[in-house]
């Protein structure tokens, strides 16, 4: 009997034990939750977007962690793709029980993943997919960036106002990207005496443009509008110049690479995008992100790299506040925030958007430089709704 | 001039679905294989041509090294993949045939990173003006190169010893295996030929665009698919023809159909509609 007892007390005694060790690990670890596509046609981007996250994680971890927790990075291969975000987002909140959720994807990708964060009540950042969409999910997901309408808009007044262009070309890639930064071009264009002659369409796998080249030529217009990303806009942008097309190139922030020029060579020279990095900038934010991601990563850092680092550094200064777990104390920190990182000043509207001025950069002597800042709070208003 | 100027580009794109096309068209001719992976040899000819362009400086060497390494690898993917699967059903060796282009799809990022390259210093880039229209040298090259390539490939299949045993091999295997071919070597020489045409588009392509990414072959591998069925599967000849044709197309369709339609869905709109009238390809015989 007493024997018996013994063994019942170790069993017991151990199991107490498991219990305490299992407490004060997760008592040690606070998790963030982030989709990337890691493999696939989006891979390059979400390689960016991951080493921003990894590096805003290690930085927060050094100093401190949350509160004296430390941060770990749960990380899920989307391949940008809604099919395998959705399940992804509920392994995030179900199973490992993420405080917050970060999306490193594309829109589609984001979208599925959003609406499955907002039923399960665990808040999502989405670091740079544009879809209007997205945030439309619920209140607990936020965006860091701009949605693309209000980056067209930012473009329409760079060509009207600041670059002093009449007649526009507008050449846009043909998904939830491009088509919303054309929206927003072509709503805000007349406002700045902008007039549009023609427009063309291309598909993400596109490479070869030269019948849009050709028919551009013959348009001679003033000045191009033209969207897209680095592996698309590069190869776009030399094939314009290489045709004798000598216009001013308006882009965004889907050519903010070091890629872009790389590919572009010569052709790059003086191309203009709106984005949300600004590689000469002397805010101590950005200029420490930028020193710390080429130590980390051996690269300068694009647009998409500052947008994962903001991303995370959002969720982490929204836990710190919030000092709990707690899904819902979280949120509100992250509504109520404001916050200074690589990409601006942040803070959300009612719907979650971002509220942060938009960043002109232009290419001289072969690396991106600042051009100017649009800050027009009433023409950058993110939607409410 | 418009006009003059879209007729060009679409022939610049022609050429290389051409290049692309025919390796493939050799393949299901011989074998009656759909070879998917071609497409993922395409993409590694454009990897070799810009990492040997950017170690030597010389374009002509890095297209030589492409196209040799390329065509043995060609060889070696049909001594390992398909030649053990040909006595089973076609769908056999087109579902391994599939899972070897994704993986090397996912290989390439692996081994050449996610972020594509580029050549250092692209050849070729300076422009030369014809008739009021800029062409870069390297679209130039473009269409002289796909026409002297696919030009030997004729006159080897034609005019040479090898080249009617091949064509012995492709018409009736049986009999040409009595009469001494070895139909294994025709294979190879098949593999080969074909490999080392899909590696020069890839060189070329990355000339072009100045990138080579991993997924650089995903559109090459159904378009090509479907230029082979416009020329009449296997029929080589067919083959070219309808590449240069859907480039034509393709052409035109991005500039006064855009709007509508995306330059893959033209090309599959015609598919369609040339089917439906002569549904074994534009060149058959009734």
């Amino acid at each position: 009997m007493s024997k018996l007892k013994h063994s019942l007390g170790r069993v017991l005694a151990i199991a107490l034990a498991g219990n305490l060790i299992s407490a004060a690990a997760s008592a040690e670890t606070v998790k963030i939750g982030i989709n990337v596509p890691m493999t696939g046609f989006a891979a390059a981007d979400g390689m960016s977007a991951l080493t921003g996250a990894k590096l805003a994680v290690k930085q927060a971890n050094s100093a401190g962690g949350i509160n004296g927790d430390k941060i770990e990075l749960i990380i899920y291969d989307d391949q940008a793709s809604p099919k395998e975000s959705a399940p992804i987002a509920a392994k995030m909140t179900t199973q490992d029980k993420v405080s917050v959720g970060i999306s490193g994807s594309y829109s589609g990708a984001t979208r599925a993943a959003a609406s499955v964060f907002q039923s399960n009540g665990t808040p999502y950042i989405s670091a740079f997919a544009v879809h209007p969409g997205i945030t439309q999910a619920g209140d607990y997901v936020f965006r860091t960036s701009f949605v693309g309408i209000v980056q067209g808009r930012a473009g329409a007044k760079l060509v009207g106002k600041t670059l002093g262009k009449k007649n526009a070309v507008v050449i846009t890639l043909k998904n939830d990207f491009g088509k919303s930064l054309a929206a927003g071009f072509k709503e805000a264009a007349s406002k700045f005496g902008v007039n549009i002659i023609n427009e063309y369409e291309y598909s993400i796998k596109d490479r070869q443009f030269g019948p849009i080249v050709s028919k551009v030529k013959a348009d001679k217009p003033d000045v191009i509008y033209a969207s897209g990303y680095f592996f698309t806009a590069g190869p776009l942008v030399s094939q314009l110049r290489a045709a004798g097309i000598s216009v001013p190139i308006i882009g965004q922030e889907g050519y903010d690479s070091e890629k872009f020029i790389k590919i572009a060579g010569k052709a790059s020279e003086g191309v203009i995008i709106t984005t949300s990095l600004d590689r000469d900038s002397s805010v101590p934010e950005t200029r420490n992100f930028i020193s710390a991601f080429k130590e980390m990563a051996g690269v300068s850092p694009d647009m998409v790299a500052a947008s994962g680092h903001t991303a995370v550094k959002v969720a982490v200064a929204a836990m710190k506040i919030a000092g709990t777990t707690d899904h819902k104390a979280i949120r509100d920190a992250i509504a109520n925030l404001k916050l200074k990182a690589s990409t601006g000043n942040i803070s959300f509207n009612s719907l979650g958007e971002v509220k942060k001025d938009v960043q002109v950069q232009v290419v001289r002597d072969g690396a991106w430089h600042h051009y100017s800042v649009i800050s027009d709070p009433d023409l950058l208003a993110p939607p409410t709704k | 001039m418009l006009f003059f100027e879209l007729t060009v580009q679409g022939l610049v794109q022609g050429s290389i679905y051409a290049l692309i096309a025919v390796g493939l068209t050799l393949v299901y001719g011989l074998l009656r294989v759909l070879h998917v992976a071609h497409a993922g040899l395409f993409t590694l000819g454009g990897y070799i041509g810009v990492i040997v362009t950017n170690a030597t400086g010389s374009l002509l060497l890095a297209t030589l090294t492409a196209m040799v390494t390329v065509g043995f690898l060609g060889i070696i993917i049909y001594r390992l993949c398909y030649h053990p699967i040909l006595d089973k059903p076609p769908f056999v060796a087109l579902i391994a045939s599939i899972g070897l282009f994704i993986a090397m799809e996912e290989i390439f990022r692996l081994m050449f990173g996610p972020y594509g390259l580029s050549y250092d210093a692209p050849p070729l880039m300076e422009t030369v003006s014809i008739a009021g229209m800029n062409l870069k040298y390297a679209e130039v090259v473009v269409m002289a190169g796909t026409a002297t390539l696919i030009g030997g490939l004729a006159f080897l299949a034609e005019k040479t010893r090898l080249g009617a045993a091949w064509r012995a091999t492709v018409t009736d295997p049986e009999m040409a295996g009595s009469f001494g071919i070895d139909i294994i070597r025709v294979r190879y020489l098949n593999f080969f030929i074909g490999s080392a045409l899909a590696a020069a588009a890839g060189v070329l392509v990355a000339l072009l665009n100045n990138l080579v990414e991993p997924t650089m072959g995903s559109v090459a591998s159904y378009k090509a698919l479907a230029i082979i069925v416009l020329g009449g599967l296997g029929d080589v000849r067919g083959t070219l023809i309808a590449s240069l044709v859907l480039g034509i197309i393709e052409s035109f369709g991005t500039i006064y159909l855009g709007a509508i339609l995306d330059r893959d869905a033209i090309a599959f709109a015609f598919l369609i509609l040339v089917l439906m009238v002569r549904p074994r390809g534009m060149f058959a015989k009734a």
